[in-house]
């Protein structure tokens, strides 16, 4: 469960004599928009540039700030956010600035983790009383200005307080995503919003205040639980929610290095968590509400993906065949029935169906709620299931066009909303 | 007649004498052993309606410690088995010092030896508890880590750290008690010593193509790495 606190933590990195001396020097600020990094050095300097270009282009009246909070890199991503400029602003259509533009690029404290590098932003957003902040991630190739426009228009301009992203992705990219968390959001707390960890986020200066008086920072929140966290926390406390048409997400590949079963373990885990804090707003909601979109919606093409479903098969079977004692705690009789026969299924006949996934998702909630086995071991020992899902996932769809994959999505969360009434009265 | 009066009327008499400074020992050990067994009943009750209001079953199973009570065989939960083993503790307790208040001399030294030891029992008895609960809650870590990473023997790598943590508390518990102390401890330096030895020679001679293929793979072209689902897309 989250607390709430007020102030800067011990760990708060505006405590330095450094960043508090930028800070004065800068005073105040009316847009912030922050990158998050950790040995981005390579592809940072792109986002740097859009990001100056849509703040020049878009919001040459406003006094704007750019914050690249970083988690220690080795790679000089921070100097190359110093030194990446626009040299030549027509080459971008852009009239010259009226009011300043400033970069800070400073290491965070704390965890580490995409949740401490937020808190810096969230803290320098409140320090300079900012009107509008936006997070981009730095590892973006899809970037371009207007994705500043979209993520912080709607903030300055119409009053909304949180911007959620709307992109194109390939139908494999965001299983996790796509599968637990746009499902589970849609369901527990009726708004319809299709990227809610997606990573490149628009909010008002009143939210970041908001966020900063919880207490939550030695938590999953602040390793990649962030998205979901700050989405959640948005919806669940009556912040007025919109999203942005952006196009495309193109990013980097994912860090090899980076382990799946502790991605899944922080997302999955924070977004239990927020269960646990906002039960008597998710219980009462019965239906699902549209979310306004900014943007023109249009079609992109996207990079294609290479998906070796052999070696997922294989995972979810050496899963079965191991972890089949720890799963029996947390599911019911029929489940663990099912996933047996699923384990010896060949290739071709590999089918894991809407309501045995939203009742596993829906189990490991519960367990997790009643403490049935310790946290951590309960939300890891999914990762074979969350596999095999994703095979099932690819094998049904590998000749559905983008528009099927969403339809085959929506019906995914209706099958999550037919089981919420039963999911409700196991809570209690 | 005086012969008889001291081969057979005197002992009679010294016999009867001691019997009459016993019967009050023996009478008040009886009432203390029966004191115990009632006072062990109320206890064993009392600890299982408080291991209940606790949930200590829930919480058993949350840290691995269930597994020894669901698996096939061993009878009743963790509650149970507590509020027994507390119960049984009075009595033993109990009959120790009834057993103490007939006035035995050599009884009351073998006694007053044992409760010496007792500390040292007791102490043993805390590091195996704690030993099989971390011994479980590894195990299942290694486990689940190891199915993560897609270590076919994932099963044999958590039995092999939950053994490895056992039997390292159990060198701790029989040092405690002082049984064979430097014995079991180059023993299990052996044992331990000898299976590190064995997986690096194991390891060594099974892997050396493996290595080679990789050192080769990765010093050569380390960007043509295969690629599945887990290092290609992102989840999020």
């Amino acid at each position: 469960m989250f607390q709430t606190i007020d102030g800067n933590g011990p760990r708060s990195a505006l405590k330095r004599q450094d960043v508090q001396t930028k800070l004065s020097r800068i005073g105040k600020a009316d847009i912030l928009v922050g990158i998050p990094s950790f040995n981005n050095a390579h592809s940072i300097g792109h986002v740097v540039r859009a990001v100056q270009a849509g703040l020049a282009k878009y919001f040459p009246d406003k006094k704007t700030i750019l914050v690249n909070s970083d988690g220690g890199s080795t790679d000089g991503t921070m100097d190359v956010v110093h030194q990446t400029t626009i040299d030549d602003f027509r080459s971008i259509l852009v009239s010259h600035r009226i009011e300043s533009f400033s970069k800070i690029a400073i290491p965070y404290h704390g965890i580490p983790g995409k949740g401490s590098a937020f808190r810096t932003i969230f803290e320098i957003a409140r320090a300079l009383d900012v009107k509008a902040c936006a997070v981009v991630d730095s590892d973006l190739r899809s970037i371009t200005p207007e994705w500043i426009e979209l993520l912080i228009k709607p903030v300055i301009g119409d009053g909304y307080d949180y911007v959620a992203p709307l992109y194109h992705r390939h139908k494999y990219d965001g299983t996790i995503t796509n599968s637990i968390v746009y499902p589970l959001t849609r369901t527990l707390y009726g708004k319809d919003v299709r990227q809610p960890i997606g990573g490149d986020f628009g909010f008002s200066g009143r939210l970041a205040a908001f966020y900063l008086t919880k207490n939550v920072w030695e938590s999953d929140v602040a390793r990649y639980g962030i998205d979901i966290w700050m989405t959640t926390t948005a919806i669940a406390n009556n912040f007025q929610i919109c999203q942005a048409f952006l196009g495309a997400k193109i990013h980097d590949a994912k860090d090899p290095g980076a382990d799946l079963s502790a991605m899944l373990f922080q997302v999955v885990g924070a977004t239990f968590d927020l269960m646990e804090e906002y039960p008597q707003t998710w219980k009462r909601v019965v239906s699902t509400e549209h979310v306004p979109v900014f943007g023109f919606t249009y079609e992109v093409g996207l990079e294609p993906v290479n998906v070796n479903i052999q070696r997922m098969l294989e995972k979810f079977r050496l899963g079965a065949r191991e972890l089949g004692p720890i799963w029996e705690y947390i599911l019911s009789r029929d489940t663990m029935d099912f996933l047996t026969g699923l384990a010896d299924a060949p290739k071709e006949d590999f089918h894991m169906p809407d309501r045995i996934w939203a009742d596993i998702i829906y189990s490991f909630a519960l367990a997790a709620h009643h403490k049935v086995i310790n946290k951590e071991h309960l939300l890891k020992s999914l990762t074979p299931l969350y596999i095999g899902r994703t095979a099932s996932f690819v094998i049904e769809t590998r000749e559905a066009s983008g528009q099927e994959v969403e339809d085959k999505i929506n019906k995914l969360c209706e099958e999550y909303e037919r089981l919420k009434p039963s999911f409700i009265e196991r809570w209690q | 007649m005086n012969f008889i009066q001291r081969i057979l009327i005197e002992p009679l008499e010294r016999f009867y004498e001691q019997f009459l400074t016993f019967i009050p020992n023996l009478l008040t050990s009886i009432a203390l052993l029966i004191i115990g067994v009632v006072l062990g009943s109320i206890l064993r009750l009392i600890f299982l309606k408080i291991f209940r209001a606790i949930n200590l079953d829930k919480i058993a199973q949350r840290i691995g410690l269930f597994e020894m009570f669901a698996r096939k065989g061993a009878r009743g939960s963790l509650s149970a088995f507590i509020a027994r083993l507390i119960g049984w503790i009075a009595i033993f307790i109990f009959a120790a010092i009834a057993v103490q208040s007939l006035r035995i001399p050599s009884i009351e030294n073998l006694i007053e030896r044992f409760f010496l030891y007792l500390p040292n029992v007791f102490t043993a008895l805390v590091i195996l508890a704690f030993g099989y609960i971390f011994s479980n809650f590894l195990g299942r870590a290694a486990l689940i880590a190891s199915v993560n990473a897609g270590i076919r023997r994932a099963g044999m790598v958590g039995r092999f750290v939950k053994l490895v943590v056992f039997i390292l508390s159990a060198t701790m518990a029989m040092e405690q008690l002082g049984i064979g102390r430097d014995t079991v401890l180059i023993a299990f330096a052996i044992v331990f010593g000898g299976i590190v030895l064995a997986l690096a020679i194991a390891f060594g001679f099974g892997g050396r193509d493996i290595a080679r293929d990789y050192l080769q793979r990765n010093v050569n072209h380390p960007k043509e790495q295969e690629k599945d689902i887990e290092d290609h897309i992102n989840p999020l």
